[in-house]
């Protein structure tokens, strides 16, 4: 196995310094602190070789602290080589309730073959600003999935584009964001299909309340002859409160005649049959809403494929929707 | 031997929207009865278990409904469930995402914390639901899949009895649980009725028809029409529905 230029937490010399406290077994912790490798002001770039195969979890834990200018913008890379395999977590947090703005830029470069899970979450207190734009092209062959836990922040804004080049690739995008307060969280998609012969996948479930706002934006695009392209788009949204908004727009634009492509979005409310039924059972009604917003959340935080990762965004998302993110002034203090 | 009073229905009144349905219903049910309510369509059977178990689709706007000392009609449908309502559904709801244990857990759980006892292991409760799944022949495959998904007409409906096993109620209202059920799913779902019966506790059982009664013999039968009970009698009353339908009743 060829070296990695990141940390390796366990051997790290540091002392004194931001440590997960909860780390979860056969997963490496790398921090990023106010956009630098802790220790360091340079930011992350991670880069495996050709046929290189990461058995651990990467987790890449990314905080904001005091002490640094309030808006920072930096840009990572993330490079898998021919038929590469890694599984990466990416956590962002705020350490103070300072008014955070972060602008982060990712390069994702999936050769061919290559094989990567990647699950974001992110948990920001009520006035953080948290920007992402990740940039992914996909090669022959390659496999992407990567899923958004938007569990909390103030305004998350995530953009995805990704650009398939080369044929028999698959990319599976998802995204929960819970919603509440004043909070707003938009998701924007652009899935661009160069070449014949993939498939893509694009599931974002939110479930807003109080005065939150949702933004979908989601375009699947087929470049004129990409045949045999199969891709699906599904943006579905549960409401809790009539003052919760939610804006969605799913699209298409397709150039080829040969292809499956198939969209679409619904808003909704917590169904009252269902309510009924537990509540019949001896439920109590906040527990019932909480079984049918789990039973919600629960088709893309299946997607996590390792059991103890989802197990653990499971009861992050759990106790998100019991309300007990909202006593804590300090996100990052609720993981796990 | 004559129970214990237990549930008590005085002149009770519902409506939904502006159209009045039931009009005025009188029922005393004692511990260890099992009591028939037949009557033909739209003359208010499932509005009547639904307005018991609680459903705030429907307005009640007179009358009362005591089970043992509680007004249930100032309670929410979790608190009825506490007190020892059970209603089986006609059309149960199917849950996508929530597991058939998940869900008994909860309520079992919930029970559990009304009388003060500690929650049941995960072990405990695996034992439990085993013991009851098999009363109404339920495979333990169902156990992990959603509740209601996929399950046929006559899997549903034992689900509903497997629930009524796990809560022990005290009054069990089974609205039109024969309906959709072949023979033997009726058998099934009739014996698991049976094995629960208790001297402490009681059933009413609404249906259409005579049928179900050949398995679950009720001790009284009642006619509902028009939101009104009709007529009351034993259990030779059902057998002469079957034979001479409702109509001797309604303009008799």
């Amino acid at each position: 196995m060829g070296e990695l230029n990141y940390i390796y937490a366990p051997e790290s010399p540091l002392t004194e310094q931001f440590r997960c406290r909860v780390p979860m077994k056969g997963t490496r912790q790398l921090f990023i602190v106010n956009g630098g490798v802790q220790g360091t002001t340079t930011p992350f770039s991670i880069s495996l070789e050709k046929g290189q195969v990461m058995e651990d979890i990467l987790q890449v834990i990314s905080v904001r602290t005091e002490g640094s200018p309030l808006e920072i913008a930096y840009k990572n890379t993330l490079h898998f080589g021919e038929g590469s395999q890694a599984r990466l977590l990416l956590c962002s947090h705020t350490f103070t309730m300072d008014k955070f703005v972060t602008d982060e830029e990712v390069e994702v470069h999936l050769e061919d073959r290559a094989m990567v899970e990647i699950v974001v979450m992110q948990n920001e207190h009520n006035d953080a600003v948290h920007n992402t734009r990740f940039n992914i092209k996909a090669g022959a062959d390659s496999s992407l999935k990567m899923s958004f836990l938007t569990l909390h922040g103030g305004n998350i804004d995530n953009k995805v584009t990704v650009d398939i080049n080369g044929e028999h690739a698959d990319v599976d995008l998802s995204g929960l964001y819970l919603v509440d307060g004043h909070q707003e969280v938009s998701n924007t998609v652009q899935m661009n299909h160069n070449v014949p012969n993939c498939t893509s996948s694009q599931l974002y479930k939110g479930i807003l309340d109080n005065e939150a706002k949702g933004n979908f934006s989601g375009i699947i695009y087929v470049k004129q002859d990409a045949q045999k392209i199969d891709a699906y788009q599904a943006n579905h949204n549960l409401l809790l409160s009539q003052k919760a908004k939610i804006n969605t727009q799913p699209q298409l634009e397709i150039y080829a005649d040969d292809v499956k492509c198939s969209h679409g979005a619904t808003i909704g409310r917590l169904d009252e049959n269902e309510l009924f039924y537990l509540r019949s059972r001896g439920i109590p009604v906040n527990e019932a809403r909480l079984l049918q917003q789990m039973a919600f959340a629960y088709s893309v935080l299946e997607k996590i494929s390792n059991a103890e990762l989802r197990e653990r965004m499971e009861n992050l998302v759990e106790k998100r929707l019991r309300g007990e993110f909202s006593n804590c002034r300090d996100c990052s203090k609720n993981c796990c | 031997m004559e129970g214990n009073k237990m549930l008590t229905i005085k002149n009770l009144h519902a409506k939904v929207g502006e159209k009045e349905i039931l009009r005025g219903i009188n029922l005393n049910v004692k511990e260890g009865e099992i009591h028939a309510i037949m009557g033909p369509n739209g003359s208010g059977k499932s509005t009547l278990s639904s307005v018991l178990a609680g459903r705030d689709t429907f307005e009640v706007t007179e009358g009362e409904v005591v089970l043992d000392g509680h007004n249930l009609l100032e309670l929410s449908p979790e608190e009825r469930s506490w007190a020892g309502v059970f209603l089986g559904f006609q059309y149960p709801i199917e849950i996508p995402g929530v597991s058939n244990v998940n869900f008994m857990k909860s309520a079992v759980n919930e029970h559990r914390k009304q009388k003060g006892l500690e929650p049941l292991t995960s072990a405990q409760f695996l034992k439990l639901m085993r013991e009851k799944m098999a009363i109404v022949g339920m495979d333990s495959s169902f156990s992990s899949r959603g509740v209601n998904v996929g399950f046929s007409g006559g899997e549903k409906k034992r689900n509903e009895i497997f629930q009524m096993a796990m809560l022990e109620p005290r009054l069990a209202i089974l609205d039109e649980t024969d309906s959709g059920l072949d023979v033997d799913a009726l058998r099934i779902v009739a014996t698991g009725v049976n094995n629960l019966k208790r001297p402490d506790n009681a059933f009413i059982v609404i249906t259409h028809y005579q049928r179900l009664l050949d398995y679950i013999v009720p001790d009284v039968v009642h006619i509902l029409y028009k939101g009104q009970i009709i007529k009351t009698a034993g259990k030779e009353l059902a057998l002469e529905v079957e034979q001479r339908g409702y109509d001797w009743l309604i303009n008799g």
